[in-house]
């Protein structure tokens, strides 16, 4: 075994050594053309951020922090993997992780095929993020105690393991997620990093208007004003009235609500015929006509270029 | 008759605190360390109403810093004892945030004395000797050179480096270091060394450029106590060290690579670890993931006091740490100083109460009063003095020491 420092250890595998390596320290290899790693490799930490690896070898050993951030051909990994903490942001080709994995911090955000938990596996006492890993449809039954979850932006998953525990926080922000279970009743709620409380995040309908525009925080009116909706929003605070005109779906208006220490909301009021429903589509403040609005939803910065054949 | 005798440490005393309760009589006796100090009664209407008392004032006097008598290695009335082992208690020394902005007038429980070669070299047994230099006058290592010279030296069981830097705040200590290292056959007995007791008038925390430290470990392998002040160029390239029980590291940001170090030392006899984590304004760079290998608890077996301070990501280490192995191993978890705020302290509401842990320390914290009242009410002592003023939704926190 050839026991290197992280700078010897990154010229040898740059110039292509395939022996067994014991690096101390960080061993950085981010953005390194690189399909592969030495076999035999062991160290306190390895990024490989951005490499075309698709997997790594079976007998590798990494301490503290693994970092593979945006390694698009990742596929795999070893089966009993056991490292402090594991980034794997946006690997947008892994679906599944090994079995055995052990971690305490894991972090899948963007992950969008991600779908395959293991049977078995150790994910505890730290971090689990989840965000936007949009095939996930459910959480494994061997969650053990977390400080935060997080699964924002999970569209398709609907239910939590009722077994495990939160010290800290839970974000649900943008999940399918309708209520916590008995076991997480102690979990502080997040909705996309914004801390709110179980009505924001579980009760819409109950929030109201005037609620919203008497909270001092721009953050949490956001969310408030969000989770309402916007139509249902413009229609309770009493929007003023900018522009109106009419498209193919009827009347059709240009709003505005202002908040304080915040831009004012503006949104455009209109009917589709396609979809039979009204909707608020929000546009910049600055907007002055709908149909500079609707020229803006369109891309077009210059509303007189903006001249559709017909609106649907 | 029950008898409680509590003593305590930090940068500008020590003290004894005794408490006897006999019947509904309180007796109180407390002072400065070696000497008789104060004495006092108070007698209460019933013996039941002297005991619950009794047992809160002591309470009180723990969730402040006291610890037992017995067993600290500090003899409560008398001295610090002359046994080779410093007492952990005397390892401490900014308890709180205000004790920053002076030098340090005691250190491991000794009184410190700026070095004048003018006068004869008092007792070393007995105190602790400061050098540095003012911006017009270097004389840090000059003075520390005329000390080696003198017996005085050969007694010093602990040495102070105040500001070394003269008049350019870049100078590192590295010349210091090598002289001590240089003469070290002439400081047999030196356990503690505090490599930087500057104010931030002589030079901010974050400004203070720090070095290698580590050739002390193997330039003293009887040291038991480092502490250091400054995080800018801080290294402890080889963290091997069979003897030392004591590790404070003061700074305004810990580079990541120091952490690294800790994580991958061989330290088998620290009991102590003292790490100021600060903010990336200043050069701290790391997050709890780094911190994975001491939460783990395999690193420090003798670990009895664990403070992960001055940090503006500590609401994240009470998160993890209450899952953590650790948390069932010392007695001590010290996240004060920090921006610890509701998130963390809800997450701390689930330490263990039965197990090793009896103190909790989150001075300077922003944490809301209802739940400091909760934490209050904990099965262990807990510090939460100290809470920072400050509008409800305001988005802005500081670590107490920054600049």
């Amino acid at each position: 075994m050839l026991k290197f420092t992280p700078e010897q250890a990154r010229d040898y595998i740059r110039r292509g050594g395939t022996e067994s390596l014991q690096v101390s320290g960080k061993l950085d290899l981010s953005n390194e053309k690189l399909d592969e790693v030495p076999h035999g490799l062991q160290c306190y930490e390895l990024d490989l951020s951005g490499t075309s690896i698709t997997t790594l070898p079976n007998d590798i050993l990494v301490e503290c922090r693994l970092i593979l951030d945006n390694c698009i051909h990742l596929t795999s990994l070893p089966e009993g993997l056991s490292v402090g903490s594991i980034s794997l942001r946006n690997c947008n080709s892994l679906s599944a992780l090994p079995e055995n994995l052990e971690t305490w911090f894991l972090d899948l955000t963007d992950c969008q095929r991600f779908c395959n938990w293991p049977k078995a596996a150790t994910i505890h006492r730290g971090h689990l993020v989840l965000r936007n890993c949009i095939n996930l449809q459910a959480l494994p039954p061997w969650l053990n105690n977390l400080a935060n979850l997080d699964v924002s932006g999970c569209v398709m998953l609907s239910e939590l393991p009722d077994n495990f525990s939160i010290s800290s926080w839970i974000d649900v922000g943008g999940s399918n997620i309708k209520g916590l279970p008995e076991n997480l009743q102690k979990a502080s709620i997040h909705w996309r990093g914004v801390p709110v409380d179980q009505r924001i995040a579980f009760q819409p309908w109950d929030l109201s208007a005037s609620e919203a525009l008497k909270e001092s925080n721009a953050e949490l009116r956001r969310v408030i004003i969000e989770r309402m909706g916007y139509l249902r929003f413009s229609q309770e605070a009493k929007a003023k009235i900018i522009d109106e005109d009419t498209d193919p779906g009827g009347k059709r208006q240009l709003l505005r609500i202002n908040l304080e220490e915040d831009e004012p909301l503006v949104g455009l009021s209109c009917f589709c015929p396609s979809t039979q429903r009204q909707y608020f589509l929000r546009v910049p403040p600055a907007m002055k006509s709908c149909h500079q609005a609707a020229a803006w939803m369109a891309g077009y910065d210059d509303p007189n270029l903006y001249k559709p054949v017909i609106e649907t | 008759m029950k008898r409680c005798e509590l003593v305590y440490m930090d940068a500008k005393s020590s003290k004894f605190w005794n408490l006897e309760l006999n019947g509904s009589r309180h007796s109180l006796a407390y002072g400065r360390i070696g000497t008789d100090g104060q004495k006092k009664e108070k007698d209460f209407d019933s013996e039941e109403k002297a005991e619950a008392a009794f047992h809160k004032l002591v309470k009180e006097k723990m969730a402040k810093g006291y610890v037992e008598a017995a067993g600290s290695g500090v003899e409560s009335c008398g001295h610090v004892s002359n046994d080779t082992n410093l007492p952990l208690i005397s390892f401490s020394s900014i308890n709180h945030k205000d004790e920053v902005y002076d030098n340090v007038k005691t250190f491991v429980g000794k009184r410190v004395l700026d070095y004048d070669p003018e006068k004869a070299s008092r007792d070393t047994s007995k105190l602790i000797y400061r050098f540095r230099s003012d911006w017009d006058e270097d004389v840090c290592e000059e003075h520390l050179k005329h000390f080696i010279d003198s017996d005085a030296s050969l007694e010093a069981t602990g040495i102070i480096i105040g500001a070394w830097h003269g008049d350019d705040p870049e100078n590192s200590p590295e010349s210091v270091i090598k002289l001590l290292i240089d003469n070290k056959e002439r400081l047999p007995k030196l356990a503690a060394i505090y490599l930087g007791d500057i104010t931030s008038e002589e030079n901010e925390m974050s400004w203070i450029y720090q070095t290698d430290v580590s050739p002390l470990f193997e330039g003293f392998p009887q040291l038991q106590l480092l502490r250091t002040r400054g995080g800018q160029d801080l290294a402890l390239s080889k963290p091997d060290h069979p003897n030392l029980r004591a590790l404070a590291l003061e700074s305004g940001g810990l580079p990541v690579e120091v952490i690294r170090s800790i994580c991958t030392s061989n330290f088998p006899n620290l009991e102590y670890l003292e790490i100021w984590l600060g903010t990336d304004e200043y050069g701290g760079n790391s997050s709890v993931q780094d911190l994975q290998p001491i939460l783990a608890g395999k690193l420090f077996p003798k670990l009895k006091y664990l403070g992960l301070r001055n940090c503006d990501y500590v609401d994240d280490i009470a998160g993890v740490i209450v899952n953590s192995p650790i948390i069932d191993r010392i007695e001590t978890l010290d996240l004060s100083l920090g921006t610890l705020t509701d998130a963390g302290a809800k997450a701390l509401l689930s330490l263990p109460q039965n197990g090793t842990l009896k103190k909790l320390n989150i001075h300077h914290h922003y944490v809301s009063g209802s739940l400091v009242k909760e934490l209050n009410q904990l099965d262990i002592a807990v510090d939460t003095s100290n809470p920072s003023e400050m509008e409800d939704d305001d988005e802005w926190r500081f670590v107490a020491v920054g600049e």
